[in-house]
């Protein structure tokens, strides 16, 4: 959450701060996208961020798509990163980018230090991955070297959750993405659990036809 | 005002009649490696050619399709160029010819010209650290190279003394560019695709090669490259150069080294 909403939301102090419904120590601080975001300066960001970083035990930051203005002045105060990507070589190849971005144009690595960083991929779909379609977690991790906080896989209940205004961490907690998001959320807290890699479906007619030599 | 001095590194380009297959080549390279040559000075070397300006004019036009942006021509006095074409340019120390390595020595020599391109490094007055930090998203990054002599009139390499070599610690991104124009250059970790390394020595890659390296830009036929997996877009010592296509396939993805031998790139398996 990114914008001139930030700006605002600075000179109105916190008021801009909308409770969550449902998860009361959750709070938004909704992004406009009407206004101009070039209005946005890197000192305005940074107090807003610091403000926060008072009261809450956790900021966390969205950054805008691409490699623009935007996602440099998202990352510019974070003390740890997480780099979301789709298993897909344009994706992969704008992570790698960021990361470069990342030890390269924050405060942190500014000020000669490492920023931690957690590798996500989402919308994984095994069997695509293995025809080829896609790359695999492997393919992924190798060429961005950052270690895999979690496989996210592609799955109708995201949209089914979005279509009732839940994150599918709550409108399914049973469902493959919800569980994945959990996990990644543990390995973020310090838990050192193995990585759930989502399974092949296995497909009928894979086992239907199984054994069956001519 | 105030003038301040740079240094850099420019890819000159040298085309070659007929200009349909030289641009063919120019297209190879691009759609191999897409990033080789934005954001980078180029240098048209037309020098010894004649060129009628109509020529040039239908040159220029091609690169500029391409979204090459010349930065200076050498070769045609400046009283000749029309008006908005890029100034005429002299000086700069040649660093080294990029030509085609043919697959094997016994390539026909007209090919092997088709495209040559040097880098060269200009005269400079401003050093800055060679750092991949230095490396943005555009890839621009100023080298580490001090005090070269201009002298177009050299077509040979010019000698020059080892310089120390740099060592990156952590992985070259897409979009970064490590300069070291005057020694070995080794990475700790991998170079991405859309990253390059361009070294005066060798570079030694531990990790998988998955970007450009240009290794003895500054005219070292004996610099070499290495890496623990090869899957470049492109490759060159001194001048030489290869794109993935050229490439043993056998050699895909395998601890890799490659030299310079009797005018042609070879490739070998390191184990
Ligand atoms: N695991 C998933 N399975 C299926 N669809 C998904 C999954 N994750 C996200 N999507 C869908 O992909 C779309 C984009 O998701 P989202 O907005 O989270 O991406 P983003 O990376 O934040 O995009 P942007 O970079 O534009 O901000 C949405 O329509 C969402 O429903
Ligand atoms: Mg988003």
């Amino acid at each position: 959450m990114i914008s001139s909403t930030l700006y605002a939301a600075k000179r109105r102090s916190s008021t801009a701060l909308v409770r969550d419904k449902k998860l009361h120590n959750l709070f938004l601080l909704p992004a406009s996208q009407t206004r101009d975001k070039d209005a946005l300066t890197e000192e305005g960001v940074a107090s807003v961020i610091n403000e926060l970083r008072m009261y809450f035990d956790w900021v966390i930051c969205d950054s805008p798509a691409g490699i623009e203005r935007g996602a440099t002045l998202a990352m510019r105060h974070a003390d740890e990163a997480i780099i979301v990507s789709n298993p897909e070589v344009s994706s992969v190849r704008d992570c790698d980018r960021i990361i470069g971005l990342l030890d390269a144009k924050t405060k942190v690595a500014e000020d000669g230090g490492r920023m931690p960083k957690h590798l996500m991929i989402t919308r994984y779909d095994t069997d695509r991955a293995k025809t080829g379609d896609m790359l695999a977690t492997d393919d992924v991790v190798d060429i961005l070297s950052v270690p895999l906080i979690g496989v996210v896989p592609e799955s109708k209940d995201v949209l089914k959750a979005s279509n009732v205004g839940l994150p599918v961490t709550l409108s399914d907690e049973n469902s493959p993405p919800a569980k994945a998001y959990m996990e990644a959320t543990r390995r973020l807290l310090g838990e050192n659990i193995p990585v759930t890699i989502p399974e092949e479906k296995k497909s009928l007619f894979g086992k239907l036809f199984k054994g069956r030599a001519a | 005002m105030k003038f301040k001095g740079k240094s850099f590194i420019a890819i000159v380009l040298s085309p070659e009649q007929p200009f349909d297959a030289w641009f063919k080549e120019v297209d190879r390279i691009i759609s191999r490696s897409p990033g080789f040559f934005i954001d980078r000075p180029i240098i048209l070397d037309v020098r010894g050619t004649n060129i009628p300006i109509e020529d040039l004019e239908q040159l220029l036009d091609g690169l500029n399709e391409r979204s090459i942006r010349v930065m200076g021509i050498d070769g045609v006095s400046g009283t000749r160029l029309k008006k908005g074409m890029p100034p005429s340019f002299g000086g700069g120390r040649l660093a080294s010819d990029v030509a085609v390595s043919e697959p094997d020595t016994v390539g026909d020599k007209d090919n092997k010209e088709v495209l040559s391109a040097d880098a060269s490094a200009v005269a400079s007055s401003e050093t800055s650290l060679v750092n991949p930090k230095d490396g943005d998203v555009n890839g621009q990054s100023v080298n580490g190279h001090t005090s070269a002599k201009p002298d177009k009139e050299t077509s040979d390499p010019v000698p020059m003394e080892e310089g120390a070599s740099i060592v990156i610690p952590e992985p070259v991104r897409s979009g970064q560019s490590i300069l070291h124009p005057d020694g070995d250059v080794t990475v700790i970790g991998s170079v991405s695709s859309g990253a390059e390394i361009i070294a005066g020595g060798s570079i030694h890659i531990y990790g998988a090669l998955r970007g450009r390296a240009l290794a003895g830009v500054a005219g070292k036929d004996n610099a070499r490259i290495f890496c623990t997996k090869l899957d470049a877009e492109l490759v060159s010592i001194n001048g030489l150069y290869k794109v993935a296509d050229d490439f043993d396939a056998a050699l895909r993805n395998s601890p890799a080294q490659i030299r310079f031998e009797n005018e042609t790139l070879v490739f070998e398996e390191l184990n």
